[in-house]
């Protein structure tokens, strides 16, 4: 029958070459036998129609050929619990690696275009396809070398043995609260936002408009200008962030992301204090100077006094709220300390 | 076909996934050639799908479970497959295993009788 050659010839196109001539003579014989069963029970040959419906109902010839294909995965599923996590984590630090080397870019380059920030954000989405690709391309060549049995899957991508019910992350202490625990992402997210403040940080000395938006023109042309206490209180800022980006970027190397963690939260609100006793410190209690104090003094002089003294006043009440809440957060840490010795008791 | 249907189709596909595979086995404990064992097979109330049934011949043959010759008859050369030593105490670990997984079903099915009942309705 020309329509069954027809066939067989569309589904050796799709077969494995070296074995073509076998399995379409196998499949040859086993329809010609059903067709001479149909045809026998009719008494007739089939008709064209007939033959077609038959035909079709056979599959098509891809569909046909694809069974007699070893399977094959780009990525098995072996291997692919592990492909997803290294995945996420090369993400991750695909992230935080190129916010780390964006901040300093935008540091170390003398004037940086003030689209730097937002062009280095634009590109993120291509850096975080091609770490993607990557981690794709090196699983797919080890899924590829397993199946042909070239090696074993790696030890690294598979299940390690040696795992202990011991080392399982804990259930985080929000669980007494009911509050859900930091979640990876949270902490990743943390560790990226932090190193993008510190830039636009860093960033504010050369473009005062990032903090201050227009009101930086209008300060540039004012008869004001900030007193020189503010710059050891701008190190001091930037020190203090640097300071919880390392420990944010070695809580998350160490795992210990998954914990919260009271003291430290304490330990950044004492900190917090800092800046603030600077400005209350500040001699004669100026953070704001007039820029030409003997032609300005006259008319701008009360002003710059109130300014200064409702500067230093609010100072006050902020540096009053952050000990109270230190005061309440200590009191609430030695309580439960307290509940947690009795519980055991 | 619904997102119902469809769950279904897929589940079904997979519960007769491996028994297939157990009922291929049975038969082949006499020699047939495909065409012949399809028919065995429907005879038996288990319609398999040509596209279906001689790759998986093919696969149980290189899995060493399946020996196969190529022989004429009726005028006709045909390839004939019959179960191979290796194929045989395989076939008889798995019917062990698939009787103990239906009388487990079973004997949760006897210890719920209103499911049961629903399940024959």
């Amino acid at each position: 029958m020309e329509l069954l050659d027809r066939y067989l010839q569309a589904v050796r196109k799709h077969l494995p070459w070296q074995r073509q001539d076998d399995i379409i003579a196998e499949l040859r014989a086993n329809l010609e036998a059903q067709l001479e069963e149909k045809e026998g029970a009719l008494g007739r040959p089939l008709t064209q129609a007939e033959a077609e419906e038959w035909i079709k109902q056979l599959g098509a010839p891809i569909q046909v050929a694809a069974g007699y294909q070893p399977q094959q995965y780009l990525i098995g599923p072996n291997i692919f619990p592990t492909y997803r996590y290294v995945l996420k984590l090369a993400c991750s630090w695909a992230t935080i690696i190129y916010s780390i080397v964006t901040v300093v870019q935008l540091f170390v380059v003398p004037n940086p275009s003030n689209s730097a920030l937002l062009d280095a954000l634009l590109h993120l989405p291509w850096v975080l396809i091609t770490a993607a690709a990557w981690v794709t391309l090196i699983f797919a060549a080890i899924e590829f070398a397993v199946m042909r049995g070239y090696v074993k899957v790696p030890a690294l991508c598979a299940p390690s043995p040696n795992w202990t019910p011991g080392s399982l992350p804990p259930l985080g202490y929000d669980g007494a609260t009911g509050k859900k625990p930091r979640s990876y992402a949270q902490a990743v997210a943390e560790v990226v936002f932090g190193i993008l403040f510190l830039g636009w940080l860093l960033l504010i000395p050369q473009h005062p408009w990032l903090l201050m938006g227009p009101a930086a023109t209008w300060l540039k042309a004012s008869p004001f200008e900030l007193a020189p206490v503010w710059v050891p209180f701008y190190w001091c800022i930037v020190a203090m962030n640097i300071v919880q980006n390392g420990w944010n970027i070695e809580n998350l190397l160490s795992g210990r992301w998954q914990r919260p963690q009271p003291l430290k939260q304490a330990i950044f609100k004492v900190l917090g204090l800092v800046p603030m006793a600077i400005i209350l410190t500040a001699p004669h209690q100026v953070v704001v100077l007039l820029r030409h104090p003997a032609t300005d003094q006259a008319q701008y002089g009360l002003q710059l006094d109130w300014i200064n003294r409702y500067f230093h006043w609010s100072t006050e009440i902020i540096c009053a709220i952050v000990v109270i809440q230190l005061v309440w957060s200590a009191v609430q840490l030695t309580l439960n300390s307290y509940r947690k010795r009795a519980a055991a008791i | 076909m619904t997102i119902a249907e469809n769950l279904f189709e897929n589940l079904r596909l997979e519960l007769r996934r491996g028994c297939l595979t157990l009922a291929v086995l049975a038969q082949l404990r006499q020699e047939r050639y495909g065409y012949t064992l399809r028919k065995a097979l429907a005879d038996d109330g288990l319609v398999i799908d040509e596209s279906t049934l001689y790759p998986l011949l093919r696969r149980l043959e290189t899995q060493g479970l399946l020996a196969s010759e190529w022989r004429e008859e009726e005028k006709r050369n045909k390839r004939f497959y019959r179960l191979t030593a290796d194929g045989e105490q395989m076939f008889t670990k798995l019917l062990g295993e698939w009787n103990a997984i239906n009388a487990s079903v079973l004997k949760t099915l006897d210890a719920s009788p209103n499911e049961t009942s629903n399940a024959n309705q």
